[in-house]
């Protein structure tokens, strides 16, 4: 995107003051988003972010200037801009370019041949399966977003990495109304492909069709009870619990700082004997995966917990300072207003031994989460929160109703002892996940899995 | 690269001569400057430009968006937007703001702005050093940060519409982390606008917000009367302020749907949407509609919804200045301005002894997730206080807080005085504490 000549001028500038490190990220991203609403075409949107960033370090200090403009004067600003803020005398040169890591596209058919009226096609079928679901279904609205996201790192130890991800997803929301009550539904499947993905991994009907099943199922649903019970948490999804209860208190940003409850935990015990979990950018096609992170490391395959031990923390090359820790592929930013941090990938609980109905079978009364929505913590005391977007309750091993708003909460470091069982299927489902250096696409996942106790929240009576 | 006016001019000329009855730009330019101190060392140091331009064409009736940070090819962008445009099947029609005049807002000095960086990263330093002293119980903090800086807004349109507005710009955040024995606590406190130099009373609120939460515990599970804090309420009344927009009204996604001039909240509560507010007053939406004030609820009784140029146009009324883009690449929605319920007479500590015997909450988490703003159903984890007798007897944390927003606004008592804005954004807004008859806490 730059010549190297310009690059290396840039990369040098901004070590002018004592800096040890330079970076320079480009970016250029085109996307294109749809919504129809009720059946019709509401909004269609055309995106272009174009832009770049230089980043100083001077051992743990960091700086940072970032502009929309990427001619070689701006550049050169903002090597001067991110410099300035060290006072020193020069100490390093940036070496020439020596190291070139290129990712290529996983797109097999890229979003420069689709037009809209694919697209629409696409919303229309996902639609008429969500309102053919049910007479209660009273609204559905449909998006549809792709990206093609271009990055080109370079640094002052040689290395220059580009990389391009296409990403496409598919969000369904159905609405059941009745007696003066709503309810939503929504699926939302999504993968690091071109869009070859309708054809290969996503029915767009059944999409449909599972968005639409959830809102009528919770309209008819009484309130959950709220109190502290077993759960159950189905896969997919319901691996948000590891990436909120867990895996945020395994990043640099916190460790680093001394701000996790899993800070010098390394080798320890932190979870339950049968729990493994990994976080692993390099699975081909899936929606958190890259080839290069966005300081041009490899994306890799970080076993997190072994047999309950945990392994490795997530840790970026600013991270990798502040904790004397290698570097694991992990430096993620949404675009080039941010500099990068540790951030997560596909992170899951990989797949046990445990049998999927025997752990309903023996939990007596409690809750199953069968579909769980978003979720936050504080990775400081580990509470966290999220919510069940689709549950059941359970009474004497058997289902006995769906219940609507419950929202379970606890602390990671407890509930990862917690943990009973866990199934032998597991699956991913895709997620926005905020943080420091932005909102940026992550995968969760597990099999389905047991937690012996967990606060339930609810505002329902005894069933 | 072109300059603003000569692409936006491009844009227009190319637009117009493709067929489009008009088009407009949406563009903001910004320099910023970001600073954040972790013990004593410039922990973010961040120059800041940004520069971005999003074209919307009337196409046959229909419009269409297209967003760039390039000012090249303009061709190229005017073809997306026409594309976009042609996709449309929503029949509504589609109307742009044209020529008109703007109110006066008085211009109020900023300057933490004009301070040099190395003023700013100073100003920052001190903040961090004086939390630090402020408790023995200060262990470090977790983040300590100056943003400052200077933003432009630019809606021109072919119909003569010239709306420009610059807007200085500055904030302090601070999150002491606290440490008593083993147990460690944290907060954070915020301040907006040109005095964020006078900081001690940040520094207090997070310092305080941080140890009330020591030696925290559950509660039973149960029906509570609840005090909900001002800064909670107002967190509550952002994520379902979407109830209020004539947008989800017409889509069938609120359930405020038909109730203009019924009674939806207790008679002690009236919503005022106020551009004018003086603390972020602005002098047109993101349509360069001028800003006008709305009385959303009075005395409880629905008065009217949030309007853009389209949802108006569509029920046969005016806009009330509620245009509103989630960032500049996003097409125009619906936002507040300066939305809030409006305060009562009484103090924080009257309503606590009025309580009586319940919960005070102070901290609502998860509004992202664990609500839901067409339903009105909220189950969300937060942290309180435990009162009897009107006394607060101690810390509670690791419980759910559910209700129905709707139902709850029915079953308010009683208001505070002490009416506190949320940082702006995609809408500012603004609560006073409310106590509330009964929400359902669970527990242990």
């Amino acid at each position: 995107m730059v010549k190297n000549s310009i690059v290396n001028a840039v990369l040098d500038e901004a070590l002018r003051t004592g800096g040890d490190f330079s970076e320079l990220y480009l970016q250029d991203t085109e996307s294109n988003t749809m919504t129809m609403i009720d059946g019709k075409v509401e909004n269609a949107n055309y995106k272009r972010n174009v832009g770049a960033g230089v980043r100083v370090l001077k051992g743990t200090r960091s700086a940072y200037a970032y502009s929309a403009d990427t001619s070689e004067a701006a550049l050169i600003a903002c090597a001067k801009a991110a410099a300035s803020a060290l006072k020193g005398e020069r100490e390093f040169e940036a070496k020439s370019i020596c190291v070139d890591r290129i990712g290529e596209s996983f797109a097999k058919i890229p979003f420069s041949e689709i037009n809209n009226a694919k697209r629409i096609e696409l919303l229309r079928k996902g639609t008429a399966a969500a309102k053919a679901h049910s007479e209660e279904i009273t609204q559905v609205v449909a998006n549809y977003m792709d990206f093609d996201h271009r990055t080109w790192v370079y640094n002052s130890e040689g290395v220059h990495a580009e990389d391009r991800r296409p990403r496409v997803r598919t969000a369904v929301q159905a609405v059941a109304m009745a007696n003066g009550e709503a309810q939503t539904g929504t699926c939302s499947p999504g993968y690091g492909m071109g869009f070859e993905a309708y054809n290969e991994k996503i029915n767009i009907e059944e999409v449909g069709r599972e968005a639409a099943k959830t809102a009528v199922t919770m309209l008819h649903a009484p309130e959950c009870p709220a109190g502290t019970v077993p759960v159950v948490i189905d896969g997919g999804f319901g691996g948000v619990i590891l990436h909120e209860a867990c895996v945020h208190g395994l990043e640099a940003t916190s460790v680093g700082r001394g701000n996790s409850v899993f800070c010098g935990k390394l080798g320890q015990q932190i979870a339950s004997p049968i729990v493994n979990a990994v976080d692993d950018g390099t699975l081909p096609g899936e929606w958190g995966s890259m080839h290069y992170d966005d300081e041009g490391n490899p994306a890799q395959c970080n076993h997190l917990i072994e047999n309950g031990i945990l392994k490795t923390y997530l840790v970026d090359i600013l991270g990798s300072r502040l904790m004397n820790h290698p570097v694991t592929g992990s430096g993620r930013r949404q675009d080039y207003t941010y500099a990068p941090t540790s951030r997560m990938t596909n992170t899951f609980f990989a797949p046990g031994q445990d049998d999927e109905e025997e752990m309903l079978r023996t939990m007596g009364e409690g809750l199953f989460a069968a579909k769980m929505g978003g979720g936050s913590v504080n990775p400081l005391t580990g509470e966290f929160n999220f919510a069940v977007s689709e549950g059941y309750w359970v009474r004497d091993g058997k289902i006995l109703c769906p219940v609507r708003g419950a929202t379970l909460i606890g602390k990671g470091a407890e509930v990862l002892m917690k943990i009973d069982r866990i199934g032998r299927k597991m699956w991913m489902a895709p997620g926005m996940c905020g943080s420091l250096s932005g909102s940026i696409p992550t995968n969760v996942g597990q099999p389905r899995i047991r937690v012996s106790e967990i606060v339930v929240g609810g505002k329902g009576g005894a069933l | 690269m072109m300059t603003f006016e000569q692409f936006k001019d491009e844009c227009f000329r190319i637009a117009l001569e493709k067929g489009c009855e008009s088009a407009e730009v949406y563009a903001i330019s910004s320099d910023g400057f970001s600073v954040n101190i972790l013990m004593g060392e410039i922990a973010k140091y961040s120059i800041e430009r940004n520069n971005g331009l999003n074209l919307r064409v009337l196409f046959n009736g229909k419009s269409g968006y297209a967003y760039t940070e390039v000012f090249e090819d303009a061709e190229s962008l005017v073809d997306h937007a026409i594309d976009n445009a042609k996709a449309i099947e929503n029949t509504d029609a589609n109307p742009m703001q044209g020529e008109c005049e703007y109110p006066e807002i008085e211009e109020k000095p900023n300057p933490v702005v004009e301070m040099s960086e190395d003023e700013k990263i100073a100003l920052a330093m001190n903040l961090e050093k004086d939390t630090l002293a402020f408790d023995d119980r200060v262990n470090r903090t977790r983040f300590c940060s100056v943003d400052t800086g200077v933003s432009s807004t630019h809606i021109h349109n072919t119909l003569g519409l010239h709306a420009d507005s610059e807007d200085k710009y500055s904030y302090a955040v601070i999150m002491p982390i606290l440490r008593q024995g083993e147990e460690e606590n944290s907060s954070f406190a915020f301040k907006f606008g040109p005095d964020i130099t006078e900081y001690n009373d940040i520094i207090k609120e997070s310092v305080d917000n941080a140890l009330m939460q020591f030696n925290a515990k559950t509660v039973d599970s149960g029906e509570y009367r609840v005090l909900l804090r001002n800064d909670a309420a107002g967190s509550l009344l952002q994520a379902f302020s979407s109830m209020f927009f004539a947008g989800s009204v017409q889509k069938g996604l609120s359930l405020l749907a038909g109730k203009l001039g019924e009674q939806v909240a207790n008679p002690a509560i009236t919503i005022i949407d106020d551009p004018f507010e003086k603390d972020n007053p602005r002098k047109f939406d993101a349509e360069g509609v001028p800003s006008v004030v709305t009385t959303v609820v009075e005395n409880g009784v629905l008065k009217s919804y949030l309007y853009n140029l389209k949802t108006a146009l569509k029920d046969g009324v005016v806009s009330t200045s509620n245009a509103g883009r989630a960032g500049v690449a996003a097409p125009v929605e619906t936002a507040p301005s300066n939305f809030y319920i409006m305060k009562g007479e009484k103090s924080y500590d009257k309503l606590v002894s009025e309580l009586d015997h319940g919960l005070i909450i102070t901290e609502l988490s998860g509004l992202h997730a664990g609500l839901n703003p067409v339903s009105g159903d909220f189950s969300l984890i937060a942290k309180g206080l435990l009162v009897d007798k009107g006394t607060i007897l101690r810390s509670v944390d690791q419980i759910t807080c559910a209700g129905n927003f709707l139902t709850m606004m029915k079953n308010i008592i009683d208001i505070g005085s002490d009416l506190r804005f949320g940082p702006p954004g995609f809408g500012r807004v603004g609560s006073p504490s409310l106590l509330i008859d009964k929400l359902i806490i669970s527990g242990k």
